[in-house]
């Protein structure tokens, strides 16, 4: 296994606002994940993961310190294609169905509508989701929108998937079913994978575990349960 | 409390939904109260200028054996009178004078006489064409003096009955253009007054007259009668049916003081009369004109502060789980609809008086205190309905359907179309619309009905109809065609994206598709504005094109200059006007007076190739062809003669009949037969009186008569004022002619279509269509995208660069704005058509063809795709980099 870390976060820090108001979102941090690693980012709410998260899938600069990808090239590289982000809440398009929702990042690199198609309802049956294919989000339950995202996820064929709290609005079967679905993913492709949660049943599956608090990393813990 | 702290809450963080609504109330507001003030200036405009038209306001006629004398200190003691004079009135056998070798006799006719100072007591009764100024001395009509070739210093012989001719020397020859009234049969009802004035009338100085005539009436009293001409004082309400109430209220009630010994002829009301009728065609305008604008402004402030309608639902499903009820969450959105009603009235209020101000100088919203008071209160009390529309309406609907779960789908799969479309309301509002135009295009459809003299004004609502349901059916239309073309057409509008959409174009038309409740709306509401906007454009250029071509068409054309009587011109007297400065070209055009049979009708003999520009001729003024085919017959067929419809009736014609005139030869001056062909009908002639007149060919008339004389010479200028031109002729020609030009003829024209004066509700009207159509279109399609910025955010956070969520934003916008613009055009053309078509009688004669202001439809175009372009630039801009708050959502 490459030993180039796919991201790497030199002293990066994040504070939102500035003067008296100012809020330190993210303590200066040192980190890296490389290739097919899986990693679980625990903290309770507002210790600063999506922050982080952010940051990594260059959605976000830090206010100090720097954020690179050796593997993968500039942030102008990251998407679509190389990074995928499953967000905490619903994120699917409204006015798209699922299978139209699932091409996007393809259509969004010029792969043509049939040939979207097709590759959007192979991802989908790979997580068993071939029957929502042309239901609208609105017609989803939370659980199947976010397989439906995890599946929009992977159809670039990341090497690097961040989730952000994908189980955060999930029941714990539904929330099992899209932690599966994503390591099932990662193991296929061997992409690494970072996700953030606060459910230590979730973290157990992890290789590592990275915990936080009060913006504070640190990424010495090996397992979670420990 | 729970109302206060949730107003202080919206002020300070929902400030959006607040603003727009209004916003969108100050503007609906700000228009009618425009419209008031329009209203108020063009009525009290028209009661002034229907005043000033009359020369004489009261002709009290002194019954047979009153003394005249009483009558006119009673009628100078009557409070609101400023001056009285008496006017005798004698018949005659006819008049006598020689001229070269001849002698020529005229008609029957009248003998009047006037007192010193008459002519200047009563500007406008009689105008000096030749001779002697200020309407003193001997004074011939100028018919009479063409009847009997006299001129000033000539001598006439008045015939008396039973007693020798009298002698007199002309000293001027005078028009006199308010003959109708000034020889009324006073007392007699308006149907029985003679259908002509006298052609043959001395004035006498009141010494001459009594003398002269004086044995006359001694003898012979039912051959005289005596007058008291009264001038009143025009300070009349503003209202011409008010003016009118008072007026002749004030003609009876000096009759019933007169107790019989007089009657009064009521000139005044009778012009305020005709005045009513135009005040109630300048309410209509504004019904048709003012009122959608109103409409629209209601449509748009509730689309506006529809955006966000989701996220109000949570604030409100919120509430709810703290325990509010629905009356509460009702009462809240009250206090926001009335404060945004109250402090959008109160900006709509300001900025109509100054709207107000600056468009017709004046600052009052109606035509006296009442109306300003409830054009004020009306106004406001539509702002406040546009607010509660806007927000409580809804707010309303939604408490009653809400569940803490909240949010309704707002994106429909199969949704059944709604209930207007099932029905096809649209199609049958269009075929309504279209029964009604149908109907006003044949015969007998009046859309003002004044009979004159009955107090009653009735309008025909029926035709109102037309233009609510062409409104109606249009835009649901609209609504449906681009419902339509999202839900089925997506294949070939995936293929027109292509080219700047790329790989995203079947993606970007699946969005649009489903968001196709919003777009048809987007759209729908462009076109309602472009249709505003485009018609009122196009109805107030034809409008004003059409008053320009009235004041033309009474004045001949720029500059007029008619020949004195007695002065013979040839065509070559054009020369010596051409070489004024400021002249562009000088088109003779013969004036004689021909018979048919015993009637004496106006003779235009014209130059065929060179009339159509020269009098700028307009098809509808001719029946039996455009003007170009009558005059190419004439010009092939010199023999050739256009009647008027009148003149077909009443003598059976039909095309190609030949018609024989009696012309006066230039050298004989006797009358001769001269043959012509009846070839088609003027209804109307540059110069030409409203009733009957012929037009012929002018060599064909000169080589019959003997004589090129030349009438008239209409003067076109090189863009020089008309009026200095015509000042520069009448310092040229002196008293040899009379030079009108029309600029003078504008101001004093008496016809419905420049009574109302447009300008000021035009400058209105395109001043708010251009806001409209940049709320329409810009902030409609901006405040949509801004709605749509988390759908955005998701799809620049999957990687979609700036160009590619330009593809979005700029396929919708395009979209809308084209969709919107081309059906809005379309609207606009079916509505003027149709508006021109129901508000005949504001038209007469009616449109060659519409006018279009190009400019302006063109600037408010400009402004619609700046505004859309504005909207799609901020939006792209915002989402270059997915915002933080928006990450946070997701
Ligand atoms: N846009 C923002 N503006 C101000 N403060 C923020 C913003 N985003 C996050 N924060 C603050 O930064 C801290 C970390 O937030 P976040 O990274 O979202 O934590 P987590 O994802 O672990 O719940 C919190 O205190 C939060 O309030
Ligand atoms: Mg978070």
């Amino acid at each position: 296994m490459s030993t180039v870390p796919l991201v790497r976060c030199a002293g990066a820090a994040r504070t939102y606002g500035s003067g008296a108001t100012a809020t330190v979102a993210l303590q200066p941090t040192d980190c890296a994940v490389l290739p097919g690693a899986r990693t679980a980012l625990m903290g309770p709410s507002g210790s600063g993961k999506s922050t982080l998260l952010h940051l990594m899938g260059g959605l976000d600069d830090p206010t100090r310190g720097t954020v690179e990808w050796p593997a993968i090239g500039t942030r102008a590289a990251l998407r679509p294609g190389p990074v995928a982000t499953v967000f905490q809440g619903p994120s699917l398009l409204p006015p798209l169905t699922v299978a139209e929702n699932v091409a996007l990042p393809l259509a969004l690199v010029d792969v043509g509508p049939a040939e979207a198609r097709d590759r959007a309802l192979a991802a989908l049956e790979q997580l068993g989701l071939t029957a929502l294919a042309d239901k609208l989000p609105d017609e989803l339950s939370g659980g199947q929108a976010q397989r439906v995202a995890v599946a929009r996820a992977l159809i670039g064929a990341p090497v690097l998937i961040l989730a952000d709290e994908p189980t955060g609005q999930l029941d714990r079967f539904h929330g099992t079913l899209v932690v599966d679905a994503l390591l099932h993913a990662a193991e296929r492709t061997g992409a690494a994978l970072v996700v953030a949660t606060h459910d230590e049943t979730v973290a157990d599956r992890f290789d590592a575990c990275w915990r936080m608090r009060d913006g504070l990393l640190s990424t010495e813990v090996a397992r979670c349960s420990s | 409390m729970l109302v206060l702290t949730w107003l202080r809450g919206l002020v300070l963080h929902r400030r959006g939904r607040l603003v727009a609504t209004t916003l969108g109330v100050a503007v609906a507001v700000a228009l009618l109260a425009s419209i008031g003030t329009f209203l108020s200036s063009t009525t009290s405009s028209m009661t002034e200028r229907a005043a000033a038209r009359v020369a004489v306001d009261w002709q009290v006629e002194a019954a047979r054996g009153a003394s005249p004398a009483t009558v006119l200190s009673q009628v100078r003691r009557e409070p609101g009178v400023q001056r009285a004079l008496p006017v005798a009135f004698a018949e005659t056998t006819g008049f006598q004078a020689r001229s070269g070798g001849t002698v020529q006799h005229t008609g029957p006719g009248k003998v009047l006489g006037i007192p010193a100072g008459y002519a200047q007591a009563f500007p406008g009764q009689i105008r000096t064409l030749a001779g002697r100024q200020g309407g003193t001395g001997v004074l011939l009509a100028q018919q009479t003096a063409a009847n009997l070739h006299a001129k000033p210093g000539d001598t006439v012989r008045i015939g008396r009955a039973g007693l020798p001719d009298a002698q007199v020397r002309v000293d001027a020859i005078v028009d006199l253009p308010q003959a109708d009234q000034l020889f009324q049969k006073v007392g007699a009802p308006v149907g029985a007054q003679a259908t002509a004035p006298p052609d043959n009338v001395v004035l006498l100085p009141a010494g001459t007259y009594q003398a002269l005539e004086g044995p006359l009436v001694t003898r012979r009293p039912d051959l005289g009668r005596v007058q008291v001409h009264a001038k009143l004082s025009h300070a009349l309400p503003g209202s011409p049916s008010a003016a009118y109430t008072q007026v002749s209220g004030h003609a009876r009630n000096l009759e019933t003081t007169l107790a019989g010994t007089g009657q009064i002829g009521d000139s005044l009301s009778v012009a305020l009369d005709g005045a009513r009728s135009d005040a109630l065609y300048a309410q209509l305008l504004f019904l048709f004109l003012g009122l959608p604008g109103a409409v629209l402004a209601g449509l748009l402030t509730a689309s506006v502060s529809s955006v966000g309608a989701g996220r109000r639902r949570r604030d409100a499903a919120l509430l709810r789980t703290r325990g509010a009820t629905t009356r509460q969450l009702v009462g809240v959105a009250l206090a926001e609809a009335g404060l945004a009603g109250a402090v959008g009235i109160a900006v709509g209020l300001v900025a109509a008086r100054i709207v107000g101000h600056q468009a017709f100088g004046t600052a009052s919203f109606g035509a006296g205190p009442v109306a300003a008071i409830a054009w004020g209160a009306g106004s406001a009390l539509v702002g406040m309905l546009i607010a509660a529309a806007a927000i409580a309406v809804p707010a309303w609907r939604d408490a009653r359907g809400l569940t803490v779960v909240g949010q309704r789908r707002q994106l429909g799969r199969v949704d059944r179309a709604p209930w207007w479309q099932r029905y096809g309301i649209d199609v049958l509002c269009l075929i309504g619309a279209g029964l009604v135009f149908w109907q006003a295009s044949t015969g007998g459809y009046q859309l003002v009905l004044a009979p004159e003299g009955v107090p009653q004004v009735s309008v025909n609502w029926y035709a109102l109809l037309a233009p609510v349901l062409a409104w109606i059916g249009g835009g649901l239309l609209v609504h449906r065609l681009v419902d339509l073309v999202l839900a089925r057409g997506r294949r070939p509008l995936a293929r027109l994206l292509r080219p700047g959409a790329g790989a995203l174009a079947t993606t970007v038309t699946a969005t649009m598709g489903r968001q196709r409740a919003l777009l048809a709306r987007a759209a729908t509401l462009l076109a309602l504005t472009a249709a505003f906007a485009g018609s009122t454009a196009v109805f107030n250029a034809t409008y004003r094109q059409q008053a320009e071509a009235d004041a033309r068409l009474s004045n001949g054309s720029d500059v007029t200059v008619t020949e004195s009587p007695g002065v013979s011109v040839g065509p070559s007297g054009a020369r010596a006007i051409s070489a004024v400065g400021g002249v562009r070209s000088v088109e003779p055009l013969q004036h004689r007076f021909a018979y048919v049979g015993a009637d004496l009708q106006d003779l235009y003999g014209v130059r065929a190739a060179t009339i159509e520009e020269a009098g700028a001729l307009q098809n509808g003024w001719f029946a039996g062809g455009t003007a170009s085919q009558l005059l190419d017959r004439i010009a092939q067929r010199p023999d050739s003669i256009l009647v008027s419809a009148e003149t077909v009736k009443d003598f059976q014609l039909r095309p190609g009949d030949l018609i024989r005139l009696r012309l006066q030869d230039g050298r004989t001056k006797a009358f001769r037969t001269v043959p012509f062909h009846y070839v088609g009908v003027a209804k109307e002639f540059p110069t030409a009186p409203k009733d009957s007149f012929f037009v012929a060919n002018a060599d064909y008339v000169a080589k019959a008569t003997g004589s090129d004389a030349v009438g008239t010479f209409l003067v076109q200028t090189d863009g020089t004022n008309p009026a200095t031109v015509g000042a520069r002729l009448k310092a040229k020609l002196g008293t040899s002619a009379a030079v009108t030009d029309i600029v003078d003829e504008r101001s004093v024209i008496g016809s419905n279509l420049t009574a109302v004066e447009l300008k000021g509700l035009t400058r209105i009207e395109l001043g708010f269509a251009f806001v409209l159509a940049a709320v329409a279109s810009g902030l409609t399609l901006g405040l949509g995208f801004r709605e749509r910025r988390r759908t955005f955010a998701i799809a620049a956070a999957l990687g979609a660069r700036s160009r590619q969520i330009g593809a979005f934003v700029w396929s919708e916008a395009l979209f809308v704005t084209t969709t919107g613009v081309v059906l809005g055009a379309a609207m606009a053309y079916g509505l003027t058509r149709l508006l021109v078509k129901v508000l005949t009688g504001v038209f007469d004669p009616p449109p060659d063809y519409l006018s279009v202001p190009w400019l302006s439809l063109g600037a408010s175009l400009v402004l619609v795709v700046v505004a859309v372009t504005a909207a799609g630039v901020v939006t792209i801009q915002a989402l270059r980099r997915p915002a933080i708050e928006e990450l946070r959502d997701l």
